[in-house]
């Protein structure tokens, strides 16, 4: 696939991107490499896999990381309770029942690292909040990522069927350990810029008034420059805002509006108080006109 | 492409230029490079630099490191041609301003007594400086007839200091880094000289660095837990769901050992704004110490109420309120105080954190008495706001990095290294 089919692609499923991500992400399919997105929260990492599956017409495989994380939840794990009945029946038969193989394919639970890799089509991979499990599962995930195998201590190595493109993402909650990030291409994703976030309002919410979307992104374009605003709001949460101003019927974003609504883009109190504080036009879109 | 092995080769002299610059770079990575290149090819510059960043640089900070040395490196003819213009005329630029000094400093047809390190800085300075310099040496002339070695003497202090001031410039470093990137920018500026619009996203960042070394410390623990000791009673009942198969076991967790803090925090004006940075990292670090215990001081010492520190936006009117504020600093009395303390507050499981910038009256029984703290508690850390590169100048910073470990923080990414990396990481 070259960088124009894949822009075409992306074109198809909608989404929109810039010229860095676009080549980004053609770098680490060509090389075959896991991609590891860092960025702020909310501002699309998630989203880059989801669209990337849908690109590439994949199933997606997600893996939510968490604290405590461990290959049991996210490789494999043997069904015990089948076993248990298994040995149970054989030995209530004799020598009649045949006693299966019990570290075999019937008692394997997959989980989804070993899902994405023994899946005959290939998938995209999510590792996602990789930055909330611990250091051992990460130390865990380089067999995976560099050589696209795992290794099984009753079956052996099994190596992947298929290569699946892995996407790993991080708030940066913590700093990952230098082995991960050297097997990885990166990405840090920003906050975008006003064009880029008026074309994903355009894109996402096609029947908001237009005039309302330019006030919408440029307000929020200016609560993220202001250093008073700790928490800056993210696409998401532009969004919902947005969708939010429309269900309520609003076609003009005041000053009033804004502090009144601003729950939808401001998650925290001291965020909101900030922005009730400001000069009447201070943060409204409607002086970036 | 003509020749793939000048490319090759390129490549290479720029994986080295990387690594030298601190990037994990090695032959996978260029190999990488190498690939990509082809696939990308060579026509659009920004793509090279987009897929080149995407091989070479993993992290933020790589990437900023990585934009500064593409630009260096592959540069188009334009920019090299000018880049070599530049280069001469700085060289003849130079080399006119010494041939101007050796005119210049000399008294009564004699050369001055300076080191060669004397006489390329002042070459080197700007002309503001170069005059103002020049100014002093011609003002003082007269003195050198009268006494010729306490002119000579008071030349070299006038140098010094104008050596020393070119270096302060260095302080404003992260201005660049926080053109591309402003968090790093804050990171890498000295805390003292935060404005007060900035402290806001300076005590944020702290948030974050502290959740990331909690984070890292909790992680740590957690994985050193093991006693190696099994946990009959939770291994049992794990057992009953698999119908009393204990095929998984568990293990005791090792008791974690916190450590306990003492910090002692010089509030006097010019310290003001560093302890408070500090004190917020600190108590955000809840994963570093079991408990901590904080004393103010300037000539008197005062022990801080926790329930007040633990809304640091007030910490300013509650330093005020203390009485200890605006006063000169007194570390001996302080450290005294705290020695001779009853219930005792320093044990051999304390780690007493100097917060000071070494200036305090009466040095002699100050150092006396941090002798006596460091024998009492189990490990003593000063946490310094001066710059590392100005210690050599203050005899005070000397005597106490002598008698203690001493690290440098004016800057937040010194201090978060100061407290979570070794050698004088908390844990």
């Amino acid at each position: 696939m070259t960088l124009e089919e894949l822009k075409e692609k992306m074109d198809e499923a909608h989404y929109v991107y810039d010229e860095t991500l676009a080549t980004v992400l053609y770098v680490a399919l060509a090389l075959g490499r896991p991609l590891l997105i860092e960025g702020a929260a909310g501002v699309g990492k998630t989203e880059v896999a989801k669209v990337m599956a849908a690109a590439l017409d994949r199933d997606l495989v997600r893996l939510q990381c968490y604290e405590g994380l461990d290959e049991s939840k996210a490789l494999y794990e043997w069904n015990y309770q089948k076993q248990l009945l298994a040995i149970q029946i054989s030995r209530e038969a004799g020598s009649e029942a045949q006693t299966r193989q019990l570290f075999s394919d019937e008692y394997l639970l997959e989980r989804p690292l070993l899902r994405s890799i023994r899946s005959e089509k290939p998938v995209v991979l999510l590792i996602d909040e990789i930055d909330k499990a611990d250091e051992e599962f990460e130390a865990f995930l380089l067999e995976l990522l560099s050589e696209m195998q795992v290794t099984i201590p009753e079956i052996g190595t099994v190596k992947a069927r298929s290569i699946p493109l892995v996407v790993l993402t991080s708030n940066r909650a913590r700093p990952l350990s230098e082995a991960l990030r050297r097997r990885c291409a990166y990405l840090y994703i920003d906050y975008p810029s006003l064009d880029k976030e008026l074309a994903i309002l355009r894109g996402k919410l096609p029947h908001v008034d237009d005039r309302l979307c330019v006030q919408v992104a440029t307000a929020v374009q200016k609560l993220r420059s202001s250093q008073t605003i700790l928490k800056k709001p993210s696409i998401a949460e532009t969004l919902d805002w947005a969708a939010a101003l429309e269900a309520l019927g609003i076609r003009e974003l005041t000053p009033d509006v804004l502090v009144k609504t601003g729950g939808f883009l401001l998650k925290n109190n001291e965020d909101l108080a900030a922005l009730a504080r400001q000069e009447p036009d201070g943060h409204c879109g409607r002086c970036g006109q | 492409m003509n020749d793939p092995q000048v490319y090759l080769r390129k490549l290479s002299a720029f994986s080295r230029q990387l690594a030298r610059e601190g990037l994990a770079v090695g032959p996978a990575e260029t190999a990488d490079a190498a690939r990509v290149l082809i696939l990308v090819g060579l026509e659009d510059r920004e793509r090279v630099k987009t897929a080149l960043c995407t091989v070479y640089a993993k992290s933020r900070e790589e990437q900023l490191v990585f934009g500064k040395c593409f630009d260096g490196f592959f540069l188009s003819r334009e920019a090299m041609e000018a880049q070599a213009k530049a280069r001469l005329e700085e060289r003849q630029a130079l080399e006119r301003r010494r041939r101007e000094a050796e005119e210049l400093l000399n008294l009564n047809g004699k050369p001055l007594d300076l080191t060669e390190q004397q006489r390329r800085a002042y070459a080197s300075m700007p002309d503001e400086a170069r005059q103002r310099l020049t100014g002093f040496l011609d003002k003082y002339r007269q003195t050198a007839e009268r006494n010729p070695k306490l002119y000579g003497e008071f030349i070299h202090s006038v140098f010094t200091r104008a050596i020393l001031e070119q270096q302060m410039l260095l302080e404003d470093a992260g201005l660049g880094g926080e053109a591309a990137d402003p968090d790093i920018g804050l990171m890498y500026r000295d805390i003292s000289q935060f404005k007060d619009t900035e402290i806001p996203r300076a005590v944020a960042i702290l948030q974050t660095v502290a959740r990331q070394v909690n984070a890292s410390l909790s992680a740590r623990r957690r994985a050193q837990a093991h006693t190696g000791k099994l946990d009959f009673r939770r291994t049992i009942r794990l057992g009953l769901e698999t119908g009393g198969s204990f095929h998984r076991l568990r293990y005791r967790r090792k008791r974690g050992r916190k450590k306990h803090l003492v910090i002692l925090c010089d509030v006097s004006g010019s310290m003001m704004q560093f302890s408070e940075f500090a004190l917020r990292f600190i108590q955000s670090l809840n994963q570093a110490s079991d408990s901590s215990r904080v004393f103010l001081f300037s000539e008197t010492v005062v022990e801080a109420d926790p329930f007040r520190l633990e809304n640091m936006d007030l910490f300013r009117d509650y330093v005020r309120q203390s009485g200890v504020y605006g006063r000169g600093t007194d570390l001996g009395a302080a450290l005294t105080h705290l020695c001779a303390s009853r219930p005792p507050v320093l044990g051999q499981s304390t780690t007493l954190l100097i917060l000071s910038d070494s200036k305090t009256i009466d040095q002699n029984r100050a150092v006396q008495a941090l002798l006596e703290a460091q024998r009492q508690a189990g490990r003593v850390i000063w946490l310094n706001p001066i710059p590392q590169r100005k210690w050599q100048y203050l005899r005070s910073v000397q005597t106490m990095a002598a008698v203690c470990a001493m690290a440098p923080c004016a800057t937040l990414q010194e201090l978060t290294a100061a407290l979570s990396g070794r050698p004088f990481g908390l844990l």
